[in-house]
C-alpha cells in the first residue's frame, strides 16, 4: 500500500479513538440505560401507531410491583447474597394481610401490617444468614418452600382457593381507588415504586448504612476488619427486602384485591434477579447502582408486552426473557473482559 | 550468548508510559536481580516476558528466537516460568492437585494416576526441604508453606527461565535458606533466573547480576559483586534518598494499654504495657503468635485469659467495635485479604471506618470528606489523581497509606501495625517508618509488628521477641540487633548444641 493511501486511514483512527472511549464510558456506566432504550425502542416499532400515553404508563404500572421487590433483592444481591424467598414470602404476606383488611376495615393498619410482616420475614432470614453464618442460598431456598406452603395450608384450611378482599368493606373503594388511580395520569402505584426507589438511592450513594452494604460485598473481610457490623448489616438488609416484600404485596392487594398462593408471586424471585442482574448489579455483589434496577425492571415488563403486541403464544414469555437476560449479561461480560 | 535479550520494550496504559526503552539482558546459568521500587515497571515488563501483556514496541529474543506475539501459552512453552507475587493456590484442593493442575497423568482409560502424582509430589517437597503433606488440603497450609508450593509449582515446569517475583515474603529464613539452595542447584545445570526481591541481603547473596529501572526507565545493569547495597538503593529511588537515622528521643507519657497474663489463640500468659507515644516492635517467627496478640487487642479474635486494660480500663466483651470507641486502630497484615474494599473508591476506603465512629449521623457529607481527604492526603504524601478514582488503580505503597488515613480518619491514640510493609518498595517503606515516627510524636503509642528486624531497629524504644506463643525476651533500643532477636526468636538460647545451626543460617 502507498503512503498516500495510508495517512487518510491513520487520521481517521485518530478521530475515531475518542469517540470510541466516550461510548465505551457511556457504555460501562449506564448499560442499563441502554439496553432498556433498545427494548423500548423496538416495543415502539412492533406497537406501531397503536402506541399510546396509556400503553406508556401502563409499563410504569406493571414494573411496579415487581420493581418494589426487585430493589430488596438489589440490595442483598449487593452485599454478595441472594434471596430466594421473595416471591414466597409476597404470597404469604398478601394472603395474611387480605385476611387483617378484612377483620381491621383499615387501610393504615394494613399497610402497617404487610411491612411489618415482611420486615419480620426478612429479618428471619437475616438473622440465620448473619449471625449463624447459613449460606444465604439454602436459608431463603427453605423459606421459599416454606412461605408458600404455609399460604396454601392456610387458604385450604379455609376452604377456599383465592384470597379475596372482602368487597363489601367501607374503605373497599378507596382501597382499590389507590391501586387503580392516577397522579397526573400517571399510575399510583408507580409513583409510590418511584418514591421508594429513591429512597433506596440516596441509602445506597449518601447514607453511612449503604456504603457498608457495598463494603461487604466488596470483601467481607476487610469491612469486618474496619469496623463494619457485618452481621447487623446483613440482618437489616434482609429486613428491607422482606419490608418492600411487604410493601409490593400491600400494591398488589392494593391493585388486584386478591392473591392466589398456587400461582401469584410465582418465580418473582427470579424475575427480580433478573431485573437486578439487566439493571448492571454483579451477581458477586460489590458493584452496581440501585438506578440500574428502575430500568431493568422495565426493560423486563416491556418484554410481556412485545410478546402480547406480537400475538405470540404467552407460553413463550419466559423463553424471550430468558434470551434477552443472555443477551444483556452477555454484553455486559463483554465489556468486562475488554477493561 | 545470552540466553534472554529483551530490548528497546516500552509499554503504556492509557496514555500513561509504563516502559520506556527498556532493556534486559539475562545470561544462561545466570540469577539476575531485576531491582526497583513498586511502579517502577518490574511487574510490567515481566508480564510482557511472559505473555500477559503485549509490549506497544520493543523484541524479545529467547533461547535464539524471537518472541512474536507473545501469548502466557507461548511463554510457557518456550520455557519461560512465572512464580507469581499473588498465590494462586487453591484452598479446596490438596497439595498433589494443586501441584499437578491442569497437567495430570492419566492411564489409558483417563484415569488419574494419583499414586505417581502423590510420590512425585513427596519427592519435589523433600528435594525442597519442606515439610508438606502432599495429601493435605491447601487450605490448612499457612502463608509460608502456601507460597512454597507456589513455587514448588513452577519449579516443577520444565523451564530454561524461572521469574521469582518476591517469592520470600511470607518465608522463614529456614525456608528461605532452603529456597536459595535449590535456586543454586538448578543454577548449576544451566538454569536461569530473574528474581524481583525488595531485601537487599538476599539480593547480595544469591544474584549474579542485576537490573534496576526507575519509573519506568532502564537505570543500570551489571555484576553484583561490583556494587554496594547502599549505591543500588540510590540507583532505585534517585537523588531523594536519603539514609539517615530516623529515631529521635522522645518524652513518654502513662502507661496506655497493658496486659496482664492475656492469652488467646496462639498465645499464652503475655505480660506487657507501652505508654503513650511509645513504639514497640513485635517480632518472631511465622505462627509465634504475635500477630494474633494484636489481632486480639483489637477484638479480632476471642482472649482466652487473662486480662486487657486500655486507658487504666479493665476490657471485657472485646469486639472489633468496642476497641475503636476505645481509640484502638490496627493496620491488619496482608494488605489484598485484610484491607481493601476493591470495588469501591479511594474516599470511601478513606471513610468507611470513621462511618462506623460516628454512626448517629447517617448523611454523608461528601464535601466535607473530601476537604479533609485532601488534607490526609497531603499529610500522608498519597499520590492519587482523583479521590474517585478505584482504590486498585494505586501502587501498593499507596494503598497502605490510604489504609492507614482510614485509621487516622479514626482519631485512634493506639495504633497496631501488623506486618505493614510487606510488598512494599523501599522508597515508600521509609515514608511509613517517618510517618510512624510522626505520628508518635504526635502522641499515638504505636505496636507494629513485623518480621524484619532492620525496621523495628530503625524506630522502635524497644522490641518483644515472642517464640512459640510466649513473650522470649523485651529488648531495650540499646539492644535491638538481628543476631540476639534471632537467637531469642528461634529460642536457640535455651537450647545449647542448636546454637550452632543457627549460626550457620545466619552466616550464609
Amino acid at each position: 500500500m502507498s503512503n498516500q493511501g495510508e495517512s487518510p486511514m491513520q487520521a481517521n483512527a485518530v478521530v475515531a479513538q475518542p469517540v470510541n472511549k466516550r461510548f465505551k464510558g457511556l457504555w460501562s456506566n449506564y448499560n442499563y440505560v441502554i439496553i432498556f432504550l433498545v427494548i423500548f425502542i423496538a416495543f415502539l416499532i412492533i406497537n406501531g401507531s397503536e402506541t399510546s400515553w396509556t400503553s406508556i404508563t401502563n409499563i410504569f404500572l406493571h414494573s411496579a410491583i415487581l420493581g418494589t421487590i426487585s430493589l430488596g433483592m438489589g440490595l442483598v444481591i449487593m452485599t454478595g447474597d441472594i434471596d430466594l424467598s421473595v416471591g414466597s414470602s409476597f404470597v404469604f404476606i398478601g394472603g395474611l394481610t387480605i385476611i387483617i383488611y378484612n377483620v381491621t376495615g383499615s387501610i393504615f393498619v394494613t399497610l402497617l401490617f404487610a411491612i411489618a410482616a415482611g420486615l419480620l420475614c426478612g429479618a428471619l432470614n437475616g438473622v440465620l444468614v448473619g449471625r449463624f453464618k447459613m449460606p444465604s442460598f439454602i436459608v431463603t431456598l427453605a423459606s421459599m418452600l416454606i412461605f408458600r406452603s404455609v399460604s396454601q395450608y392456610m387458604m385450604n384450611e379455609m376452604g377456599e382457593t383465592r384470597y379475596r378482599v372482602e368487597a363489601g368493606m367501607e374503605s373497599y373503594k378507596s382501597l382499590f381507588g389507590f391501586g387503580n388511580g392516577n397522579i397526573l395520569t400517571i399510575p399510583q402505584l408507580a409513583v409510590v415504586f418511584w418514591i421508594v426507589a429513591a429512597a433506596m438511592i440516596y441509602m445506597t450513594t449518601c447514607m453511612k448504612f449503604g456504603k457498608n452494604i457495598y463494603a461487604i460485598g466488596s470483601n467481607e473481610r476487610a469491612a469486618k476488619l474496619a469496623g463494619v457490623n457485618v452481621i447487623w448489616t446483613r440482618i437489616k438488609v434482609f429486613a428491607i427486602s422482606g419490608a418492600l416484600v411487604g410493601l409490593a404485596a400491600f400494591l398488589k392487594i392494593a391493585k388486584d384485591t386478591s392473591f392466589d398462593p398456587a400461582t401469584s408471586g410465582k418465580n418473582f424471585e427470579l424475575y427480580a434477579i433478573a431485573s437486578v442482574v439487566i439493571g448492571g448489579i454483579s451477581m458477586s455483589g460489590g458493584k452496581g447502582r440501585i438506578a440500574g434496577i428502575i430500568f431493568g425492571t422495565m426493560a423486563f415488563t416491556i418484554i410481556d408486552k412485545i410478546i402480547t403486541a406480537l400475538g405470540m403464544n404467552a407460553l413463550l414469555n419466559d423463553t424471550v426473557k430468558g434470551l434477552i437476560l443472555l443477551v444483556a449479561v452477555g454484553l455486559q461480560m463483554i465489556q468486562k473482559r475488554e477493561k | 550468548m545470552e540466553l534472554l535479550k529483551m530490548t528497546n520494550i516500552s509499554k503504556s496504559f492509557f496514555g500513561v508510559t509504563v516502559l520506556d526503552n527498556v532493556t534486559l539482558e539475562v545470561g544462561r546459568g545466570e540469577v539476575h536481580a531485576l531491582i526497583g521500587e513498586n511502579g517502577a515497571g518490574k511487574s510490567t515488563l515481566m508480564n510482557i516476558l511472559a505473555g500477559v501483556h503485549a509490549s506497544d514496541s520493543g523484541n524479545i529474543i529467547f533461547n535464539g528466537k524471537e518472541l512474536v506475539h507473545n501469548s502466557i501459552k507461548g511463554a510457557e512453552s518456550a520455557g519461560i516460568a512465572f512464580v507469581h507475587q499473588e498465590l494462586n493456590i487453591f484452598n479446596n484442593l490438596r497439595v498433589y492437585e494443586n501441584l499437578f493442575l491442569g497437567k495430570e497423568p492419566v492411564n489409558s482409560f483417563g484415569k488419574l494416576k494419583k499414586k505417581e502424582m502423590i510420590s512425585e509430589t513427596f519427592k519435589l517437597m523433600h528435594d525442597l526441604g519442606v515439610d508438606i503433606d502432599p495429601l493435605e488440603l491447601a487450605d490448612n497450609l499457612d502463608t509460608g508453606k502456601k507460597q512454597l508450593l507456589e513455587i514448588a509449582k513452577t519449579l516443577h515446569r520444565d523451564a530454561e527461565l524461572f521469574i521469582l517475583d518476591e517469592p520470600t515474603t511470607a518465608l522463614n529464613n529456614a525456608e528461605i535458606k532452603n529456597l536459595f539452595e535449590i535456586v543454586g542447584r538448578l543454577k548449576a545445570i544451566g538454569k536461569s533466573f530473574i528474581f524481583i526481591s525488595h531485601k537487599m541481603p538476599e539480593i547480595f547473596k544469591i544474584s549474579d547480576k542485576y537490573t534496576v529501572l526507575r519509573n519506568g526507565k532502564f537505570i543500570k545493569s551489571g555484576n553484583i559483586r561490583e556494587i554496594s547495597p547502599e549505591a543500588i538503593t540510590r540507583y532505585m529511588v534517585g537523588e531523594s534518598y536519603s539514609n539517615q537515622e530516623m529515631y529521635e528521643e522522645r518524652k513518654l507519657g502513662d502507661t496506655i494499654l497493658e496486659l496482664k497474663s492475656f492469652s488467646g489463640k496462639g498465645f499464652y500468659d503475655v505480660d506487657f504495657s507501652i505508654r503513650s507515644g511509645e513504639i514497640v516492635g513485635f517480632t518472631g517467627l511465622q505462627g509465634a503468635g504475635s500477630s494474633e496478640v494484636l489481632q486480639t487487642v483489637f477484638g479480632v479474635l476471642e482472649p482466652q485469659g487473662g486480662q486487657l486494660f486500655v486507658h487504666g480500663k479493665e476490657i471485657k466483651n472485646n469486639s472489633i467495635q468496642n476497641a475503636m470507641k476505645n481509640k484502638v486502630a490496627m493496620v491488619a497484615a496482608n494488605r489484598k485479604e485484610n484491607s481493601i474494599l476493591q470495588d469501591m473508591t479511594i474516599l470511601e476506603n478513606t471513610y468507611i471506618s470513621e462511618h462506623t465512629i460516628n454512626n448517629r449521623q447517617q448523611h454523608i457529607f461528601k464535601n466535607k470528606e473530601i476537604k479533609k481527604y485532601s488534607d490526609l492526603k497531603d499529610t500522608l504524601n498519597i499520590k492519587a489523581n482523583s479521590h474517585n478514582d478505584p482504590i486498585t488503580s494505586l501502587s501498593g505503597g499507596n494503598q497502605q497509606k490510604v489504609i492507614l488515613a482510614r485509621w487516622l480518619n479514626t482519631r485512634a491514640d493506639i495504633i497496631l501495625f501488623d506486618n505493614p510493609t510487606q510488598g512494599i518498595d523501599v522508597g515508600a517503606k521509609s515514608e511509613i517508618y517517618r510517618l510512624i515516627l510522626n505520628l508518635s510524636k504526635a502522641g499515638k503509642t504505636i505496636i507494629i509488628n513485623t518480621l524484619e528486624i532492620p525496621e523495628i531497629q530503625k524506630i522502635a524504644d524497644r522490641c518483644v521477641v515472642f517464640y512459640h506463643g510466649r513473650i522470649s525476651v523485651a529488648l531495650k533500643r540499646q539492644e535491638i540487633n538481628e543476631e540476639t532477636v534471632m537467637l531469642h526468636a528461634t529460642n536457640a538460647i535455651n537450647a545449647t548444641g542448636i546454637n550452632t545451626e543457627v549460626e550457620n543460617v545466619q552466616s550464609r
